[in-house]
């Protein structure tokens, strides 16, 4: 009987005083969105920068020692030492003279591994992979080749000659060398790969487990890191990962401070019911469950509309920032809960305090 | 009378104003100190991404190529062109001169360096001549300035000392094939002849760790250098640190293929390529590249860790307006038994609206420029904390600008939240609110 009349007049309360009960539903669901929107972007940041840092390119740079080419399968063994999300792409080295006679450094590699871990090199026309001859022409080598579409080089008396398909341009050493596919390179010069670069994904900490696995799995070869990358991207990350941790702080503070303040008010104009209730003989226990009660279903019903609305926002900010999609993260749910209970809860004790002090006499008389 | 009413309702209600005032003072200090943050993080990721070094390169145009295999440069020697260190001044020239923030000039020279001890033979190495600490127009920079991760184990050399010692920083693989320590000395050629000069005692100062071509180098001051290779005045390479706008598609258009007004805009905004283009027309037989490896990621990923700021801030903004309007909606609809009474004496409703706007415009402005102070502070405590240790970066976050910004939206939020109920009290009959509240 009591439970039912608990039910009763809460769902009385909620009905009966509808624009009251759909601005606290509101707040607390703002809170709740609010405090999804954040955790969730959170909980994605670390994954998300590290693959903006990505475009750095390869963070570690494997050598052959001199005068012992890398075997035939380093790159397959590099590849399963540093995992599946690891890019690599090898190069070989050799100085050639062009046309003009002016000596070159020519590299072998693979374009497509290329093209995919050195995204910030300029290319205006990528070589076609199935022509074995076709040729990338740094920008300034390509002032010291006499026709840029039939490139002759000489190496060790052995004359080739390349189909130049474009030109790259980056600002640093690649723009005065001339790339050609390994295979073509290979047959000419009869050197193999001697470098391979490689792009470990995530922090320092993991490329410096993938180089100690490297080392262990060829001990012949040179493992190095590229410092500055590895060492920057750490950095960057965690001060972003701070920056991000004390604004979601702060903001969950506000709205929960602001959530609490309208609330508790709501409660407190609420003292002639409240006094009311004492008069036909509800004990302050009752009452007090009565209010919690009241705003647990709301901040439970806030934390359900809060969390989709949150979720959605979350999922427009890094569509609009990083051009990814963040999902809706369950696990952060439980927090969210968390929050907005004890807000809820917060709203409703505190104003008991000042409530149990008044007598319900003066208050209904309008004291 | 209307000053009155004003004055007692803030002496009289206390709690009242205290709950709006501080849902205001909240929303403003979180929404200032996120824009306080905002507006800076691009100057403070900045900093933090100059540890990958310049990006702008300048090399002379009529330069060979290079032909630098596995870190070791084969160019031929001979035939080389230079840039001149004198010209470097004319940086502090250019339209974007005060983006510049740091400038390394290097010139390589092939040397022989002879161990200390008798006999000994002597081994190949490459003796790179930098700025170390250089004073450039009151700017302080240098190689070291530009390569935050290089590693120093004592101090970088200086042109101290008679002519008779130099004082010299060597790569640490050098430093292991010498058997060199801090301390430490050989000799190197005063000349790139060596039949005319002699051998000059070289003084190790520090063992430095670069992790690129240079651990196998030896590090001397730009002078020593350029008096070694009998070439004063010559450098062959600049690395220029600069700040730049990230670029877009607009940046990549040529300029020479613009019309004239484009190209006054595209010379105009802190693109790499327009100061790279400013820096070729500066200095007589340059080439400068922007060095797209650090360039292009570092717009990247400026943009993505601003435009998360900027993004969290509106969501900031959007939560605290939220916040501070509902608390002044709650304010007021507590207050509709003043306002019936006030009707039923006969007050206009004109004159109510104006009496309850005039008390939420004071409280949102001064709550609001406490909470810019608050959130000013609270953003310039969080930047030293997370961004601690870089070197002026606890600079004061005290940005004006934002002052009649963060009071203006206080403003006009506490204004949009109050409406609603104002309008809902003023259209009530007065006898009901009254009967209503008791």
């Amino acid at each position: 009987m009591a439970m039912l009349s608990f039910a009763g007049m809460l769902r009385r309360s909620l009905v009966h005083r509808r624009a009251r009960s759909v601005s606290a539903l509101v707040a607390m669901t703002v809170s709740a969105g609010v405090a999804t929107a954040l955790l969730t972007l959170y909980a994605d940041l670390d994954a998300k920068l590290h693959k903006e840092f990505r475009s750095f390119g390869a963070n570690v740079v494997i050598t052959a020692a001199v005068n012992a080419p890398l075997r035939a399968d380093a790159l397959d063994r590099v590849q399963a030492a540093a995992g599946a999300d690891a890019l690599a792409a090898e190069f070989a080295y050799a100085v050639a003279t062009t046309d003009t006679g002016t000596p070159v450094v020519v590299a072998g590699t693979d374009f497509l591994a290329v093209r995919r871990l050195d995204s910030w090199w300029q290319v205006d026309a990528w070589p076609d992979a199935a022509v074995g001859n076709a040729a990338l022409l740094g920008q300034r080598a390509a002032q010291f080749v006499g026709n840029e579409h039939a490139v002759a080089l000489t190496y060790a008396g052995r004359a080739v000659t390349l189909a130049g398909a474009g030109r790259v341009k980056t600002g640093s050493d690649e723009d005065s060398r001339i790339y050609m596919p390994l295979a073509a390179f290979t047959a000419w010069t009869g050197a193999g790969p001697s470098v391979i670069e490689l792009q470990v994904p995530g922090g320092a900490k993991r490329v410096e487990a993938t180089m100690a696995k490297l080392q262990e799995a060829m001990p012949e070869v040179q493992v190095q890191p590229v410092r500055q990358l590895v060492e920057g991207e750490s950095k960057i990350v965690d001060r972003t990962h701070a920056l991000m941790y004390g604004a979601v702080l702060l903001i969950a503070l506000t709205v929960a401070v602001s959530v609490l303040a309208t609330l508790s008010a709501s409660v407190l104009e609420r003292r002639r019911d409240f006094a009311l209730m004492k008069a036909l003989g509800g004990s302050q226990g009752h009452l007090m469950g009565m209010f919690l009660l009241e705003a647990l279903v709301l901040a439970v019903a806030g934390v359900a509309a809060g969390f989709v609305v949150g979720s959605a926002a979350a999922w427009a900010i890094s569509e609009g920032n990083f051009h990814t999609a963040t999902l809706p993260h369950l696990s952060v749910l439980p927090m969210v809960l968390l929050l907005n209970v004890a807000i809820a809860a917060l709203a409703a004790l505190l104003p008991v305090r000042v409530l149990r002090g008044l007598q319900p006499a003066a208050l209904l008389k309008g004291e | 009378m209307f000053f009155r009413l004003l004055m007692e309702s803030f002496r009289r209600q206390r709690r009242r104003k205290m709950l709006a005032g501080i849902a205001i003072l909240l929303g403003t200090t979180a929404v200032t100190a996120m824009l306080a943050l905002a507006t800076t993080i691009g100057d403070r990721i900045h900093k933090e991404l100059a540890v990958y070094g310049a990006n702008i390169v300048v090399y002379p145009k009529a330069d060979l190529l290079d032909v630098k295999v596995g870190g070791v440069d084969v160019k031929p020697a001979s035939g080389g062109a230079y840039l001149k260190e004198s010209d470097l001044q004319k940086l502090r020239g250019i339209f974007w001169a005060n983006n510049i923030l740091g400038v390394s000039p290097e010139l390589r020279v092939n040397q022989q360096a002879f161990p200390a001890g008798v006999g000994a033979p002597s081994v190949p190495a490459t003796v790179v001549g930098l700025w170390f600490d250089h004073d450039f127009g009151g700017m302080k920079t240098g190689a070291a300035e530009l390569h935050p991760s290089w590693k120093l184990e004592g101090s970088w050399p200086s042109l101290a000392g008679d002519a008779s010692s130099w004082q010299v920083a060597v790569g640490e693989a050098f430093a292991k094939r010498l058997n060199l320590h801090v301390g430490s000395t050989f000799e190197l050629p005063k000349d790139s002849q060596l039949a005319n000069g002699g051998l000059v005692e070289a003084q190790v100062t520090g063992i430095v760790s670069t992790g690129d071509d240079l651990d196998s180098a030896i590090l001397v001051p730009l002078t020593v250098a350029q008096a070694m290779a009998n070439k004063p005045d010559a450098i062959s390479r600049v690395e220029i640190s600069a700040r730049t706008k990230p670029e877009d598609a607009f940046a990549r258009k040529d300029p020479d293929s613009l019309s004239p007004n484009d190209h006054e805009i595209w010379y105009c905004r802190p693109y790499a390529n327009s100061i790279a283009y400013q820096i070729r027309e500066a200095i007589p037989g340059a080439q400068a590249e922007q060095v797209r490896r650090v360039e292009q990621s570092e717009g990247n990923v400026l943009k993505r860790i601003s435009g998360l700021m900027w993004l969290i801030s509106a969501a900031a903004l959007l939560a605290a307006g939220f916040a501070v309007s509902a608390a002044m909606a709650t304010a007021i609809l507590e207050r509709r038994g003043e306002i019936g009474l006030m009707r039923s004496l006969g007050a206009s409703k004109g004159a109510i609206a104006f009496l309850f706007y005039a008390e939420t415009g004071l409280l949102a402005v001064f709550a609001g420029t406490i909470g810019y102070l608050l959130g000013s502070g609270l953003a310039a405590w969080l930047g030293a904390r997370i961004f601690a240790g870089d070197g002026g970066a606890a600079e004061a976050v005290l940005i004006p600008v934002l002052l009649p910004v963060v009071v203006a939206l206080a403003l006009v939020v506490a204004i949009a939240g109050s409406t609603p109920s104002i309008r809902a009290a003023l259209r009530m009959e007065p006898s009901a609110i009254l009967r209503e509240d008791g």
